[in-house]
């Protein structure tokens, strides 16, 4: 919202060689998300992406929206877009709004 | 799992259903008794729709799924396409039954369905659209592709902020049938630049297929409160249709699962916290309570006026005032104690069930009439009173009313008439259980009596003695034995439940008339009328209530008995005299009799004389509970403070009684 962007004073959690990591938060709901916003906007030309839903708890369709775009617009700018750390949360949610391929999820192990 | 926690209302959830139940069982109370009202059938189908909805919103999947078929049954009954019979009624109440355990397993975060509700679901299932149709009821869904519903749904951007959140509609269609996603789109409108995209705003539309026997009305419900907050499209699908394979993006079967049972830890811990009651006021005592204190505030604001400016002259103003102050502070007092007071319906409610079903186990036909549903009675004691009712009444009829045959040979109407009254009668509510039934048995009970050594052998007993004697420990109901004998409550407990909550408890009896049992019980437990008396430094409140007389005996009144004892004349009868500052150790108090003054108390039709020093006056006390602040002391009920600041205790005048009888005893 302020004039300062958010990408000036901080840094991608981690950044590996070749792909940057964005972590999500345990409670990734509406609340989190203009946080998860500056930081995704942050790696969005930074090529390969990896996503870390390890600590992930909570999911809402807002979040899901959020990495949908972001993925669609990493991917034109050449990018793409990995999962680390996936777990049943995360598949569920993207499972009953039907957009684990949008979202580039790997395939689900059983529950 | 939506931006808002939804576990914050599971506690209201609870209270609606079990309100809902109550309201479901009425109504097919009323329709077993030959009522045709349709609107009858409307209450009960409501019911059972709203529980349904709340249960599957708050992800409690077992009890949505059990009411659903419910609900499918009792659509087939509103739109006629079923009769309704005993047999059907009979079903229906059992799945009331079974609900309220699903309820309360689930409000303490235990898994709601076990084998019992399964096979009446069953049952139900079976029932339903006599096709032996799996259920439609979303977990079983291993669902042959029947009939079911394509819709479209496309969010309008602000969707998310109105607090619905797509996955929750979605969980919400899982629970009626299998959930295929066969497309999910972000919308041309959708911002390409991250840089804009505001997250709070949906820019989603899906392409789902909802595949089982599902009504048109119960898809469209799951979308009731998105209304104008979204696009939607329901149209059907043909059969042949739906076994066309679907979606570049189809959901994995094996998730249906995990997304059912997904939200079962959220609901643990908010059981676990959900402890303590709460109350339902009417609005209209919260705005009489509103009206009040303004009238308080205005008085205040008038006295710290005179206050302020004070002169001798205001003398007679601020009289005035004080007296309006006071007439506010007693009007703010009822207007809060009438908050908690509730009808006794609430317990009479459940009264019409348990006849029906005593009288299909005894073969007695009973008529029951209820009087006096709108008085009122607070919480506390009203939650205590149903187990003694509940008690009376089934006495009445497994003990007091007689068989049909009985009846018919004894030239009584063959339906026995049970009735139940509740009413107001001077600081009290009284509640009255009484029948035409053969009353007492005054040779079994005098029998019994003797066997249990409670009366010597040939001993006279009239009447009201033998009414007595059924309220004695150990007068064990053995002796009328029948199968609903040995639950464990004798009458005893009845009295001793009554006396807790204040109240006392007698029957009258003719024989071949009918027996009457009365209640008496107080307001409130909160405040008592009491009599402020005085014992050596301290002072004592005795419940206006148990007060006969008070008196100052003259020497040659009193008599002293052996063993220590002291009694004294009292109209026709000598009363034992209780010194209440030998029973609770006062110092400084006074110990010659004709100095004192005795205050004669009754309880339970025994009297004692208190002997105290001096009365101090009559006032209102606001009880406090003894246990919570200190431990039960004999004798004592509890405490309040009086208006200097002081704390007197309040006599206990059942307990002060059986401590005289025990300390003549020793």
């Amino acid at each position: 919202m302020g004039g300062k962007r958010a990408a000036k004073n901080k840094q991608p959690t981690a950044v590996a060689d070749e792909a940057a990591v964005v972590c999500l938060p345990a409670d990734c709901r509406l609340a989190a998300q203009a946080a998860l916003k500056a930081q995704l906007q942050q790696v969005l030309q930074h090529g390969d992406i990896v996503i870390d839903a390890q600590a992930l708890e909570r999911i809402d369709t807002a979040a899901l929206q959020l990495l949908v775009l972001f993925r669609r617009e990493l991917e034109h700018n050449g990018g793409a877009l990995a999962w680390r750390g996936t777990n049943e949360v995360l598949h569920e949610a993207a499972a009953l709004l039907g957009l684990e391929q949008s979202l580039n999820l790997p395939t689900a192990t059983s529950a | 799992m939506g931006a808002v926690d939804l576990t914050q209302f599971h506690k209201t959830f609870f209270e609606e259903s079990l309100e809902g139940l109550d309201a479901m069982e009425a109504a097919l109370l009323a329709l077993d008794s030959g009522s045709t009202d349709h609107e009858l059938v409307h209450t009960i189908f409501r019911a059972a729709h709203s529980i349904k909805g709340g249960a599957a919103t708050f992800g409690f999947a077992e009890v949505a799924a059990f009411t659903h078929v419910a609900e499918s049954l009792l659509e087939e009954v509103r739109s006629e396409r079923r009769g309704v019979d005993g047999e059907l009624i009979d079903l229906l109440l059992r799945s009331v039954d079974c609900l309220r355990a699903m309820l309360d397993h689930t409000s303490h975060g235990l898994p709601a369905a076990d084998a019992d509700s399964e096979a009446l679901r069953g049952e139900l299932v079976r029932l339903v659209s006599g096709e032996a149709a799996p259920a439609p009821a979303a977990t079983t869904a291993a669902a042959a592709s029947v009939d079911g519903w394509a819709i479209r749904f496309v969010a309008l951007p602000h969707l998310l902020q109105t607090g619905n959140d797509p996955l929750r509609l979605f969980r919400e269609l899982q629970q009626l049938g299998r959930l295929d996603v066969c497309r999910a789109f972000v919308v041309d409108a959708a911002p390409t630049q991250l840089a804009e995209l505001d997250p709070g705003q949906c820019w989603l539309g899906w392409e789902l297929r909802l595949h089982g026997a599902v009504a048109r009305a119960e898809v469209a419900a799951v979308f009731d409160w998105v209304e104008g907050d979204c696009e939607l499209a329901i149209e059907p699908i043909a059969p042949a249709a739906s076994a066309a394979p679907v979606a570049p993006v189809a959901v994995a079967p094996p998730v249906a699962a995990p997304a059912a049972s997904a939200p079962r830890p959220v609901r643990e811990t908010a059981a676990a916290s959900s402890e303590g009651s709460s109350i339902r006021v009417g609005i209209d005592k919260v705005d009489a309570l509103i009206n009040m204190m303004g009238e308080l505030v205005i008085t205040q604001s008038m006295l710290s006026d005179i206050g302020e400016h004070f002169h001798p002259s205001q003398l007679e103003r601020l009289r005035e005032g004080l007296l309006q102050l006071e007439r506010n502070t007693r009007e703010l007092q009822e207007s809060v104690m009438r908050i908690r007071m509730l009808p006794i319906g609430s317990v009479f409610n459940r009264f019409p069930r348990l006849v029906r079903d005593l009288e299909r186990k005894l073969g007695k036909q009973v008529k029951l009439e209820l009087h006096g549903e709108h008085t009122e009675l607070d919480k506390t004691v009203l939650e205590k009173i149903g187990d003694p009712l509940v008690h009376l009444v089934r006495n009445a009829i497994d003990h007091g009313l007689e068989s049909p045959e009985q009846r018919r040979a004894a030239g009584k109407n063959e339906t026995g008439t049970l009735r139940l009254d509740a009413y107001h009668e001077g600081g009290n509510i009284v509640v009255q259980i009484s029948d035409d039934g053969a009353g007492l048995n005054r040779a079994a009970i005098v029998a019994k009596a003797e066997q249990r050594g409670l009366i010597r052998p040939g001993q006279e007993v009239d009447d009201a003695e033998v009414a007595e004697l059924i309220f004695q420990p150990g007068f064990s109901t053995a002796a009328q034995a029948t199968d609903l004998s040995g639950r464990g409550v004798g009458m005893d407990v009845v009295r001793r439940n009554v006396r807790d909550l204040g109240g006392s408890v007698g029957v009258r009896s003719q024989s071949g008339k009918g027996s009457v049992f009365t209640i008496a019980l107080p307001l409130t437990l909160a405040i008592i009328d009491g009599l402020v008396t005085a014992v050596g430094e301290e002072r004592y409140i005795v419940p206006l209530i148990s007060i006969v007389e008070s008196l100052r005996l003259r020497p040659e009144m009193v008599r002293k008995i052996a063993g220590g004892g002291e009694v004294f004349h009292f109209r026709n009868e000598y009363l034992p005299i209780m010194r209440l500052h030998r029973a609770f150790g006062c110092n400084a108090a006074i110990t010659e009799i004709e100095r004192g003054i005795v205050v004669v108390v009754e309880e339970e039709g025994r009297r004692v004389g208190l002997l105290v020093d001096d009365l101090l006056g009559q006032q209102q006390a606001v009880v406090k509970s003894l246990e919570a602040h200190y431990q039960r002391v004999q004798g004592i009920s509890g405490a309040t403070i009086l208006s200097d600041g002081s704390v007197a205790l309040i006599v206990d005048v059942c307990g002060v009684v059986r401590l005289g009888q025990r300390s003549k005893a020793a």
